[in-house]
């Protein structure tokens, strides 16, 4: 079974199993693919300076919470926007699931709090794609999902999915506890 | 505090927001309305994620922190930051590289 990340003298360190190390990957994988653009076709300057003028509001849902709009009410100027920041915000999320990814390997499973960062930010994209999946729209959605938690129940997919969000979640609180141990002790408050 | 979370602020936007923020910096006047950053509430990210991340970029308390990301799930949304609105629209990128829904707008308008 997997262990709950911890502030040590280390580091922040956890434990997987490399059956859990798997799925994980896996999960990071596919969120990856989801956010990878084919631009073999794309405008040279365009990519140098970064900017996107073939970007588009998303069709899927749980990409769209990944690339939401910037501006209510406004879907010009909201468009205006995703293309002089879509491709930046899609690099940037890249590069916090492929760090991930690489992190999973390590034995024993030990980060700095930068490598801790990058992989909550992984585990909650991942996290945000699920929930859509499950179609989580209210507290008490998650609250209702969040009792699912035999893995002998896992019969279908939506069941299976709901216990994947929920050992995500799980390892997700896990490292935002040990991250924020780091500020207290870092500012010196009291808890 | 850290704000190591836009390592891609490299390219040319990024040169020319620098650009304007100095040069509309000494051209304020009292017309001027301030921008804000809205962030709304869902129902998957983690309270303690939604604190570290107002701690750690925008240097916030854990008081503080702590009160916008309650009003957030309490209220459904909270102004989390005023400023420029190129400082808007730069935190509301960065909310959205955390998986944080925010948007941004003229703070008369919030």
């Amino acid at each position: 079974m997997a262990k709950a990340f911890k502030r040590t003298r280390k580091g922040i360190t956890g434990h997987l199993e490399p059956a859990e190390r798997e799925l994980i990957g896996k999960l990071f994988g596919d969120v990856i693919s989801m956010l990878e653009i084919d631009r073999k076709d794309e405008d040279p300057l365009a990519a140098m300076v970064g900017l996107d003028l073939d970007a588009a509001k998303p069709q899927d849902a749980a990409l769209l919470r990944l690339l939401p709009d910037a501006v209510e009410h406004d879907d010009g100027e909201a468009l205006e926007f995703r293309r002089l920041t879509e491709r930046s915000l899609r690099e940037d999320k890249l590069g916090a699931l492929r760090a991930s990814a690489l992190l999973l390997e390590h034995t024993p499973l030990q980060l700095t709090d930068e490598q801790a960062r990058l992989f909550a930010r992984a585990t909650n994209d991942v996290r945000l794609v699920l929930a859509e999946r499950l179609d989580i729209r209210t507290d008490e959605d998650a609250q209702a999902l969040h009792e699912i938690d035999d893995w002998s129940q896992a019969e279908d997919l939506e069941t299976y999915l709901a216990l994947v969000y929920n050992f995500m979640t799980w390892l997700q609180e896990t490292l935002m506890q040990a991250l924020l141990d780091g500020l207290e002790r870092h500012s010196g408050r009291e808890g | 505090m850290t704000v190591s979370m836009l390592p891609s602020c490299t390219t040319v936007l990024d040169a020319d927001i620098e650009t304007s923020r100095r040069t509309e910096s000494s051209e304020l006047t009292a017309k001027d309305v301030p921008w804000v950053v809205i962030v709304w509430n869902d129902p998957v990210n983690l309270m303690s994620y939604v604190s570290y991340v107002f701690q750690s970029y925008f240097g916030y308390s854990e008081g503080k922190a702590h009160k916008l990301m309650l009003e957030v799930h309490q209220l459904g949304k909270s102004v989390v930051a005023t400023g420029s609105r190129e400082q808007a629209e730069r935190d509301t990128v960065a909310m959205h590289s955390f998986g944080l829904w925010a948007t941004y707008q003229k703070a008369d308008q919030a």
